[in-house]
């Protein structure tokens, strides 16, 4: 979701969520991995080469012609961001990618090619899909607004959901209909997250309003996201609008609600990922925070005076989400879907989330883990509960004018 | 062969007027030519020659150019402050340990620049090795800090340029003839009274209120405190044959040192973005900005060649007043 490439600007991701990596380490990893960081799948030919070797392009043509493509072969080329599948113990392998091939024989080519939303647009799509070429990715994975933005373009495959009976089955319900996806079948959620409080509970105490990123009693230990949608999304709720409906004056209101605390020099600085850093050396001790960061990267490395917490603010707060996509005129339509059927499976989908830690759509994926692990099952930031699903917003879509003339503002407030 | 004499000068020039021409004018052309598009991302863009964005950027980002200019010039200032001392001790007193301390200038350049600038996130840090024990010891306030101000950004900026200003003044201190400075004492050159006072004063004054407005602190304390320092600085360590002769003769390092500081400083982002706070962000910022966030090209590109001019005519005012050709090879 972050917009920024150059390196400094992390990435909101998870650069590794639950792994031995942590905050600075990850940090600095992601910077010498982004932008040109992506290997591109196809052989060296430049972009507008089609991925896959000879033989396999011909099945895989032939299985994306005649889908389902059954366990026809062929091959996947899958663009994913970083830290966001299972491992195995040494680092190697996907264990899930594993299963995927054993069962269907296809090859998946599994590339966490994706830094950033805009940064892969950029790079990986915009000059192949505007020319109606293929990318040469058959499945990525962006979020939300970027999924919105290709559909605006056209630049987009509907899933034949005939080849993918998991799918929209086992999506989970408030995930269907999306205003980008009235259909629910052009992008297949992949993992969500939450923006909510970020905080060291020993020097804040707890917290659970939103009113919190206004009190001066936090000057200058406090971040905001540089993520326009969840920046604006928490002012906006927090004057009590909606962000699924946000109209312009509301919008602006809530450019004036952040630059109040900016005049007021209570936000120390607009931030991406890379808050997980100011909060774990306790220059933040409150911060809008994804929620999988906290568990992920502060937790297990918090010192002996520092309680990092994450809290869905009572007046609400953002969801947003990572979705499969299929790039128009992608080589391996057939094999996407098989892979989309496949991460539908609520034990493949429990496979994925007892490792990646976000919020999974996956129907059924909590029961499993409940019986497998019931610490992860039961963890309200990777399921949900009842009671936090009112609570959760997200940023509507956006047309190409407001995407520009709101990233402006937003922009202008943060200062640059 | 006097045919291929002819040629020479001409074929020794080419592969680098070949870089240039590949890697640097044709993308300033293309960039040119992005400048002047209308559209948007989704929407796809249009070659308009809309020349009114110059204008339009230009009103709009003065404020980030000027705050560029002033964070780029300080930094220079202090990275001069700093590197000539350096420069001269190295150059005059370096003896056999020269080499060794000139590596120890250019060490910091084996790490990249990036983490040379996160480190300080950590030297800085609120409670960290330099504000904690101030903290503990109670000289300064809890809420006090460095991060995210205009002082870390102007300290980041100079600590990452200062080899780029003490290598060129080094070079020329060290092609300074020590016989002349002989000559110079035996004509009774001593220490620069009243001189040295009166000038170190006014200057040390001058400079440390400059910072402190920047940084928009109160500069009349610390004025007060840089002039007697600056006093007592030109009193009992500038000589006579410093004045006359060694630095008129490291002029050309001071102008090359300058340029080499400040042009990269004022594009700079990466400090102002670690470092800063919203309301210390640099035109490199808004530049990056708009390219990677807002997709918004010809703003970006824009923004850019307006950068590029800004500097230019600033550089050439800068090499008017010093006077350049005497300093940059026409003394030889």
């Amino acid at each position: 979701m972050t917009d920024k490439q150059l390196n400094i600007e992390l990435t909101r991701r998870r650069f590794l969520a639950g792994s031995a990596m942590a905050g600075f380490a990850a940090f600095l990893a992601a910077c010498g991995t982004s932008g040109q960081g992506t290997t591109k799948p196809s052989t060296g030919g430049g972009a507008t080469t089609p991925p896959a070797t000879a033989g396999a392009t011909a099945a895989a043509t032939e299985a994306a012609t005649q889908a389902p493509a059954a366990t026809g072969g062929g091959k996947l080329n899958f663009a994913n961001w970083i830290g966001y599948i299972d491992v195995d113990d040494d680092n190697t392998t996907h264990p899930t990618l594993d299963k995927f091939t054993e069962e269907t024989g296809i090859e998946v080519d599994y590339q966490e090619a994706v830094d950033d939303n805009e940064t892969f647009f950029t790079s990986d799509l915009q000059s192949t899909l505007k020319e109606d070429l293929p990318s040469g990715w058959d499945l990525i994975v962006v979020t939300d607004w970027m999924v919105a933005r290709l559909v605006r373009l056209g630049w987009l495959e509907t899933i034949n959901v005939a080849n993918t009976p998991n799918f929209p089955a086992n999506l989970l319900d408030q995930y269907k209909g999306r205003s980008f996806d009235p259909d629910t079948n052009l992008a297949a959620p992949w993992q969500s997250g939450m923006t909510g409080i970020g905080f060291d509970q020993k020097k804040t105490g707890p917290l659970d309003s939103l009113a919190v990123f206004w009190d001066p009693q936090y000057k200058g230990k406090m971040t905001y996201l540089t993520e326009m949608r969840d920046t604006v999304g928490l002012a906006a709720i927090k004057l009590g609008y909606e962000p699924e409906t946000l109209t312009q004056e509301q919008f602006d209101a809530s450019i004036a609600e952040i630059k109040k605390a900016v005049d007021a020099k209570i936000v120390r600085q607009l931030q991406g990922n890379s808050y997980v850093d100011s909060m774990a050396g306790g220059d933040v001790i409150v911060a809008m925070a994804w929620s999988g960061d906290v568990q992920g990267l502060l937790v297990p490395d918090q010192a002996d005076d520092q309680d990092f917490q994450w809290a869905l603010p009572k007046e609400g707060g953002m969801l947003w989400t990572d979705n499969m996509v299929i790039p128009k005129g992608a080589e391996n339509k057939g094999q996407a879907e098989l892979w989309i059927n496949f991460y539908y499976t609520p034990e493949n989908a429990a496979t994925i989330e007892a490792w990646v830690n976000y919020v999974c759509p996956v129907k059924g994926a909590r029961e499993v883990l409940l019986a497998d692990d019931p610490d992860i099952g039961n963890n309200p930031l990777i399921f949900p509960t009842d009671a936090m699903t009112p609570l959760l917003h997200q940023f509507r879509a956006v047309t190409a004018e407001e995407e520009q003339s709101w990233g402006e503002a937003f922009s202008s407030v943060a200062g640059f | 062969m006097g045919r291929l004499r002819r040629l020479a000068p001409y074929l020794l020039l080419a592969p680098g007027l070949l870089w240039l021409l590949l890697f640097y004018a044709y993308p300033a052309v293309q960039m040119f030519l992005v400048s002047l598009w209308t559209g948007n991302i989704t929407d796809g863009y249009e070659q308009t020659f809309n020349f009114g964005i110059y204008g339009e950027g230009l009103s709009t980002y003065w404020p980030f150019i000027v705050r560029s200019a002033a964070y780029g010039g300080l930094a220079t200032i202090l990275a001069f402050v700093l590197g000539y001392p350096l420069a001269y001790t190295i150059a005059f007193k370096g003896g056999r340990y020269k080499n060794l301390l000139l590596f120890m200038v250019i060490a910091p350049f084996f790490t990249s620049f990036l983490l040379r600038t996160l480190s300080w996130k950590i030297i800085l840090a609120d409670n960290g090795l330099v504000l904690g024990p101030l903290k503990d010891a109670g000289l300064l306030g809890d809420d006090f800090r460095l991060l995210a101000t205009p002082a870390a950004v102007v300290a980041g900026i100079t600590y990452n340029f200062l080899p780029f200003m003490t290598l060129p003044l080094y070079v020329a201190l060290e092609k300074v003839d020590f016989r002349l400075l002989e000559a110079a004492k035996d004509l009774y050159a001593g220490p620069w009274r009243p001189g040295g006072t009166i000038f170190g004063g006014i200057l040390g004054a001058l400079l440390v209120a400059l910072v402190a407005i920047i940084l928009e602190a109160n500069p009349v304390v610390p004025a007060v405190a840089g002039g007697l320092l600056g006093a007592a600085i030109g009193t009992f360590l500038v000589s006579e044959a410093f004045v006359r002769i060694t630095f008129p003769l490291s002029l050309s390092g001071v102008f090359a040192g300058s340029l080499l500081t400040f042009i990269p400083a004022v594009g700079d982002f990466v400090n102002a973005e670690l470092l800063g706070d919203p309301k210390s962000q640099m035109i490199g910022n808004v530049i990056q900005a708009r390219f990677l966030r807002i997709t918004d090209y010809p703003m970006a590109s824009a923004l850019s060649f307006i950068l590029m001019a800004a500097i230019l005519v600033g550089v050439l005012i800068y090499a008017r007043i010093i006077g350049t050709e005497e300093l940059t090879g026409g003394r030889s």
